[in-house]
């Protein structure tokens, strides 16, 4: 009996998490859906997506000059903290992280997803690629599928939602000219 | 009484059949395939660590085989490979990194002490696969920085890639406060934010009465 209560005493510390296995953390971090682009989240901000949950992992000073609608702040360094992890794993909500670029969101997401926590995304080429995408969209080239055309429209729009930008598409439209009949002079025909 | 009193050594022989089950179970029992070497705080610790991590400029050594004792793994799919890869580079998709043949040859490679490096068409493909060698314990993967895309921009200079730092990750290109600065007070956003301030309009005060009798 003494026996199993000194070795239970020695038994490491269960954590309060159930940490995914690694075969399976492997197997998800190779899938390309854990990853969402810059017009998702766009589009989302704006439909107002009660859902989405941005997790912004810089640190302090640099989340203060700028972070994304509703952002909260999580540093990287600080991920691990216990007061932290409450923005986790919270039913029906979609946590995206992103940070200047998108390693450190996606260090943020392996290890969170070790820790068991579902739901989880990363913002693919981060704050660098919004400004690129969101805030200065390029103009597609006139070869561009349509697709890209439609992006862009899309691409616009956002801009002009953050920063409030005057939108004048620059995509070509036809010009509508209007033919009107001639007046005839005189009525021909008729008493 | 007590029933064993009568019997002591039978006693024994239950005792004894009973920790022979139990350290039979434990001889038996399945170890899992992975198991985590790092704590999740040696984990993020490890993120710090610039010794796993292999710059560009460090491949010149590898290609002229100065340094023999670096592996390179290309975790790209097989076609992609095929495509073009880093000279040398042995193809291990990030899909088959489980597989017993595979990852016994990783396996291998760390008892030996050879350094392996990973590496995807850019940084981020083979980040998470990195995190998780690293997590297992395999100190000897490192990450190229930059990954192909770089290599393949700059592998007529590699060493010339020193001064160069734009594989370099995580910095701002940007004033992002500045760029995504509301600029049109009317429209979006940024019509939240800022306040029209009421313009009062008060009637002039005629001299003479204009109207009426």
């Amino acid at each position: 009996m003494l026996l199993l209560v000194t070795g239970a005493l020695f038994l490491p510390q269960k954590p309060e998490y159930k940490q995914t296995k690694p075969e399976d953390l492997l197997y998800e971090i190779i899938q390309p859906t854990r990853y969402v682009t810059t017009d998702q989240v766009a589009k989302m901000i704006i439909d107002k997506d009660p859902s989405l949950e941005l997790v912004d992992v810089r640190d302090v000073s640099s989340f203060e000059k700028f972070s994304l609608t509703n952002a909260v702040n999580i540093p990287l360094d600080s991920i691990l903290s216990k007061s932290n992890q409450d923005y986790f794993g919270i039913s029906g909500m979609k946590v995206v992280f992103y940070s200047n670029d998108d390693i450190k969101a996606d260090e943020a997401w392996v290890l969170t997803r070790r820790m068991g926590y579902e739901d989880t995304y990363v913002m693919t080429g981060g704050l660098n690629c919004w400004i690129e995408t969101i805030i200065n969209p390029e103009i597609p080239s006139d070869e561009a599928p349509y697709t890209a055309f439609e992006r862009y429209e899309f691409r616009r729009g956002a801009q002009m939602y953050f920063i409030g930008v005057n939108v004048e598409s620059k995509t070509t439209k036809a010009k509508v000219t209007v033919h009107r009949k001639k007046k005839e002079a005189a009525p021909s025909g008729g008493c | 009484m007590h029933v064993h009193d009568l019997n002591p050594k039978k006693t024994l022989v239950v005792v004894i059949i009973f920790v022979l089950i139990i350290i039979a179970g434990f001889l038996t029992l399945k170890q899992p395939r992975f198991k985590y070497k790092l704590s999740l705080q040696q984990s993020l610790n490890m993120l710090h660590n610039e010794e796993a991590c292999f710059h560009p400029w460090q491949l010149a050594d590898v290609l002229s085989k100065v340094n023999g004792n670096v592996v390179l793994v290309d975790l790209r799919d097989n076609f992609t490979y095929s495509k073009g890869h880093i000279p040398g580079a042995e193809n291990i998709s990030a899909y088959d990194l489980t597989e017993d043949k595979y990852f016994n040859h990783l396996k291998d490679l760390y008892n030996k002490g050879v350094t392996v490096v990973l590496y995807g068409k850019d940084r981020l493909q083979a980040n998470g696969p990195w995190m998780w060698f690293r997590q297992l314990g395999f100190d000897n993967i490192k990450i190229l920085l930059g990954g192909y895309n770089f290599y393949k921009a700059h592998k007529a200079d590699l060493s010339k890639s020193k001064e160069d730092k734009s594989y370099i990750l995580g910095i701002p290109d940007y004033n992002y406060s500045e760029m995504a600065q509301p600029r049109n007070a009317s429209m979006g956003e940024a019509k939240k934010n800022k306040k029209k301030t009421p313009v009062i309009r008060r009637k002039k005060k005629t001299t003479t009465a204009s109207g009426g009798c």
